[in-house]
């Protein structure tokens, strides 16, 4: 019936809880969190609770292959870590790069090392020894194509900057591509490493909690970043076949809309989240009951989470589908989040449970809307092993950038 | 197939801002690097809401808001946003304040403007759009990635129109940084310069009292494209024969080279218009190549215009634009 779905083919993750799906799925089920005190960053802020790749720059170079000596930022590194292994499990070699896009998302690109050498390199005359590379790759286009560059040559590279939307704005660009015909198979997704130059200035905006966050608790108190990447080999049903390659699921759905209300604040009725998702279903062709699970943006903040939570009651009614944020796991990935959730949402359909919702301790309250309910999975509230068909998995970013897709089994 | 029409366009430069005196009079520069040339900006932004703006927004916000007029458009149904940098203005003033400072005392203003998407953000709440908004920032492509999500939107009819920007802005410390990479300067026989150019873009279901400026026919993005995949997308292009290319060189030995090798290979014969020469190199140069090869349409000078950019890097990208 359904003529042109878009399949998900191959899928790759690194964050704070593992490298691979294997480890994040194990992290997930066994509510073991990535968020620890900071210990790679190089930052004065020791005391910030982050969610950290566990692995050296060096490391991944190493388990990638790649010399030494190179110029590489870390964004590039833990994106090519993710892309292999979702190149890997879709069986696509150097040979099929050409007919396939790569779309990026990210906002940090190569400021990790820009901040290391920032001071070097305006010194007159310039530091004799200051690694002038570093200067190329420090926008968002470069440390995509560092990442792209890496596995071959792919026929288009591009990327996708809306902050904390980013890499589920990838995958709604890949998306049309396919729909549209353009590409056969794309892959799509963000990498985001943390830097000094973010977390700074996400101190600077005081949505920062000291302790493990806390998302959609009364006392939640702000955001943990984290960083990682992941992404999501998408091609057409038909190319899927054509090759022979294993379904992981369908891409039915996404939206994209804009709050329009602040730079960095979400509106209180959630208009932009509340859109977003609403398209995502439409686009679907599905019902709010045909839901089973929404992963939510849940970023912990004392402003993200009622108005998300808003949104979601707008569509859905006052008992929401079973609801999680899974950023007390992994923290908040920003760029990469849209990706990172998205393959959550990918190992909750192929492994049928619920990935829980860590630190919560008692609901949000509505004073409008008191028979809201606000609960989210836990350990506790929820049978965990149960049938999961259809999920949303909400990013919002800066700006209201706000963006929702649906994956189905 | 849906046609796709630029009904208007605007842009801030190092040329005369808001208006085309650069076709007949440009300003014709000989420092490596240039600021642009900033109008009044009264009629877009309060003097107060202006004060807590970078140079990037303010410029953004006036191209934006002169093409909506235009079009006598209260709100586009879509913002999508090229920037190769972002407020670079903010990023650095952020970053110089904690590498010399430390990370005790900053302040938020610049962290909050740093942000890539700042920009198309501050258009959609000044508009109050709740449509599609998204951010490209993928270097000299940035424009037209921009463009080319645009174009599948509209062609496949989700939406109706689309407010398309390409902005970036070049600071004397980021100049600096761009001559130290030897993207610009060295020797370099040209401009560098800073860019805000918005276009509003529409399918023919759409009715506007002016006439539009051209037709948008394709966009295509390349990456390290092969000779033979080069053949491959002229081809299928279908490119008219009376056609100027409006190309990215700028000066700089090894940019200009590429085109120097590419052109007569895959375009022999085209006579090309080097449009860097009025508005100088930045990051969104192309979304003012875009902007002057539409309007040169408009004015009769060319029928059909072909904007081509290539990166040192790489990457690769192909506008038609047809009367």
């Amino acid at each position: 019936m359904q003529k042109n779905r878009i399949v998900i083919t191959g899928a790759g993750v690194i964050s704070a809880i593992g490298v691979g799906k294997e480890e994040n799925l194990r992290s997930l089920q066994s509510c073991a969190e990535g968020v620890a005190p900071v210990r790679y960053l190089q930052t004065e802020h020791t005391e910030c609770m982050v969610g950290e790749v566990k692995l050296t720059n060096e490391e991944m170079m190493d388990r990638l292959g790649i010399p030494g000596t190179t110029p590489v930022v870390r964004t590039s590194l833990l994106g090519m870590m993710a892309l292999k292994e979702a190149l890997q499990e879709a069986g696509l070699g150097q040979e099929d790069l050409s007919q396939m896009a790569f779309i990026n998302g990210t906002t940090v690109g190569g400021m990790d090392k820009s901040e290391q050498f920032y001071l070097d390199f305006l010194k007159e005359p310039v530091e004799p020894n200051a690694p002038v590379a570093y200067i190329k790759s420090h926008d968002c286009g470069s440390s995509t194509d560092m990442i792209a560059d890496y596995f071959g040559r792919f026929g288009m590279t591009t990327s996708l900057s809306t902050a904390c939307s980013s890499a589920a704005n990838a995958i709604i660009l890949g998306a049309r591509m396919i729909a549209s015909g353009e590409y056969e198979r794309v892959v799509v997704g963000g990498a985001e490493c943390l830097s000094k130059f973010h977390l700074n200035g996400f101190n600077t905006l005081m949505i920062l909690d000291r302790e493990p966050c806390r998302p959609m608790d009364a006392t939640r108190a702000g955001l943990n970043l984290g960083e990682g990447a992941a992404y999501l080999v998408m091609e057409s049903e038909a190319s899927a076949q054509e090759r022979g390659a294993k379904v992981l699921g369908v891409l039915s759905g996404y939206g994209n809309a804009c709050d329009a209300f602040h730079q960095t604040a979400s509106s209180p009725d959630g208009i932009g989240a509340y859109l977003a998702m609403q398209q995502a279903l439409e686009k679907a062709n599905l019902q709010p009951l045909d839901i089973d699970y929404i992963n939510c943006h849940g970023t912990g903040t004392p402003n993200n989470d009622p108005s998300e939570l808003k949104a979601m009651h707008r569509l859905f009614g006052n008992i929401l589908p079973p609801f999680s944020s899974t950023k007390g796991f992994t923290g908040h990935t920003t760029s990469a989040s849209g990706s990172i959730e998205a393959v959550f949402c990918l190992l909750a359909l192929q492994n049928q449970f619920l990935p829980v919702n860590l630190h919560f301790v008692s609901p949000i309250c509505d004073e409008e809307n008191v028979s809201a309910v606000n609960v989210p999975v836990t350990a506790t509230t929820q049978h965990l092993q149960q049938p999961v068909h259809r999920v949303l998995c909400n990013a919002f970013g800066f700006g209201g950038n706000d963006s929702s897709i649906l994956l189905e089994l | 197939m849906r046609k796709i029409f630029v009904q208007a366009a605007n842009q801030i430069s190092i040329q005369q801002p808001l208006c085309n005196d650069w076709v007949e009079h440009p300003i014709v520069y000989s420092e490596p690097f240039c600021r642009s040339i900033d109008p009044d900006f009264k009629p877009y932004v309060s003097p107060v809401e202006g004060r807590r703006m970078g140079k990037i927004l303010k410029r953004a916000l006036a191209v934006s808001l002169q093409t909506l007029r235009d079009c006598q458009l209260e709100k586009p149904e879509a913002v999508i946003t090229g920037t190769g940098l972002g407020s670079v203005e903010s990023t650095e003033a952020f970053l110089l304040d904690m590498c010399q400072n430390g990370e005790q005392l900053l302040k938020p203003t610049h962290f909050m403007q740093s942000t890539h998407n700042t920009i198309g953000s501050l258009v959609a709440i000044q508009t109050q759009c709740h449509g599609y908004n998204a951010t490209y920032s993928h270097k000299q492509i940035s424009f037209e990635s921009a463009l080319y999500d645009a174009w599948l939107q509209l062609k496949a009819g989700e939406i109706g129109n689309a407010l398309v920007g390409g902005h970036d802005g070049t600071t004397p410390n980021y100049f600096r940084l761009l001559e130290l990479a030897d993207y610009v300067g060295n020797g370099m026989q040209g401009t560098c310069g800073e860019a805000a150019m918005a276009a509003l873009l529409r399918t023919e279901d759409q009715t506007f009292a002016n006439s539009p400026l051209c037709e948008l026919v394709s966009v295509k993005l390349l990456h390290r494209p092969t000779r033979e995949q080069w053949q491959t997308v002229i081809a299928s292009m279908q490119l008219p024969e009376d056609l100027v290319v409006f190309s990215g060189e700028n000066g700089h030995p090894a940019n200009d080279a590429l085109y120097a090798e590419l052109l007569p290979a895959i375009l022999p014969g085209k006579a090309t218009i080097p449009y860097k020469r009025w508005f100088g190199e930045c990051f969104s140069a192309s979304a003012l190549g875009f902007y002057a090869a539409a309007e040169y349409i408009h004015l009769g000078k060319e029928n059909n215009a072909l904007l081509l950019t290539l990166d040192r890097a790489g990457d690769a990208a192909l506008v038609l634009l047809k009367r």
